[in-house]
């Protein structure tokens, strides 16, 4: 195995983890989490397996692939945990406001 | 024509607490008795500041915005019945005596929303910078909401029934100032414009708007057409 496939399986293992304990009821995202990292392995351990792909697709090296994908999920994550940050702060609002109007007094 | 008209002044205020005591001297001097001030949680409660003035203080647990602390105002207001609502400043920049000219568009129904604007009547010591970021923004504006105003971002306006109970602001921070106007022209709103005055002092240039912040509004505005 060669250094750069140590150290990235290293730094898959601390990251599953990591996440682990803070994830512990959220079995979906464990899931998810546990699929991920196990592919993520795989294409470590079989570098030649992403180039086969790449080239299927038309990229020239696997590890192109790989980055232009990632790209596309981190888009599509930030997005999506954006719009969740919007809703939190809707409801953060909601609930704010009804405790001042509830509250709300002559001094 | 409402007989005795309900009128409340709603002041979003988030540490001000030096110019309030003399806003609201002023408002009540100028004979408005319904005074709602909103504390969007400020570090030190503005409470302590307005005590036994008899007005309104509501107080937001956690720092909103002036957006969301002008709705919650509003909705106070709206439950307590008022007939005319007023947006009002808390540092200083609105002058009171404007209120009688905001409001008599609403009263004799020519208008559901009444803007004032700073560049109708005279402004004091208006810089060359603001003056000329502030026509930027107007234009940026016009593109926006479709509506061609003189001035796009002054906290001073006078609102009726109709017009708070169309009114459901969702931007929490400086991005709602658009946002209304983007609700006029949704709920195709009567709106008037009026010449108001700007009084600029050291304390308010000093707090006032940065060209970060146009730049931020603009975010918000993208932001919030796209996750309508």
């Amino acid at each position: 195995m060669s250094n750069i496939q140590i150290f990235l399986i290293t730094g898959v293992i601390f990251v599953v983890l990591f996440f682990f304990n803070r994830l512990k009821k959220a079995i979906l995202d464990i899931l998810v989490l546990v699929i991920l990292s196990l592919l993520a392995i795989l294409f470590i351990l079989m570098p030649d397996l992403t180039n086969r792909i790449a080239h299927i697709m038309g990229v020239g090296r696997g590890a192109d692939l790989v980055f232009y994908l990632s790209i596309l999920i981190f888009w599509f994550v930030i997005i999506k945990l954006y719009s969740k940050i919007r809703k939190l702060e809707e409801t953060i609002t909601e609930l704010v406001r009804a405790e001042a109007i509830r509250e709300g007094k002559k001094i | 024509m409402i007989d005795k008209p309900s009128i409340y002044i709603i002041i979003p205020a988030y540490n001000e607490n030096e110019t309030i005591q003399s806003v609201v001297h002023e408002l009540k001097q100028n004979g408005y008795s319904n005074i709602v001030v909103v504390d969007d949680g400020s570090s030190n409660p503005i409470r302590d500041s307005l005590e036994g003035m008899e007005i309104y203080c509501l107080e937001h647990k956690a720092n909103l915005g002036q957006g969301a602390a002008l709705q919650t105002g509003l909705t106070f207001s709206l439950l307590q019945g008022a007939d005319v609502f007023i947006t009002f400043d808390a540092d200083g920049q609105h002058d009171a005596t404007d209120i009688k000219k905001l409001i008599e568009p609403v009263l004799n129904g020519s208008a559901d929303i009444v803007f004032g604007s700073r560049f109708l009547g005279k402004a004091m010591d208006l810089t060359k910078g603001r003056s000329i970021l502030l026509k930027m923004a107007k234009f940026i504006n016009y593109l926006l909401t479709g509506l061609d105003m003189t001035d796009a971002h002054n906290g001073i306006r006078a609102l009726n029934r109709k017009s708070v109970e169309f009114l459901h602001l969702r931007e929490n921070r400086m991005a709602h100032a658009s946002e209304i106007l983007m609700e006029v022209k949704r709920h195709h709103l009567k709106w008037k414009e009026v010449p108001v005055t700007i009084m600029y002092t050291d304390y308010s240039r000093q707090k006032g708007q940065r060209s970060t912040e146009g730049i931020k509004i603009l975010f918000d505005i993208f932001l919030h057409k796209l996750f309508k």
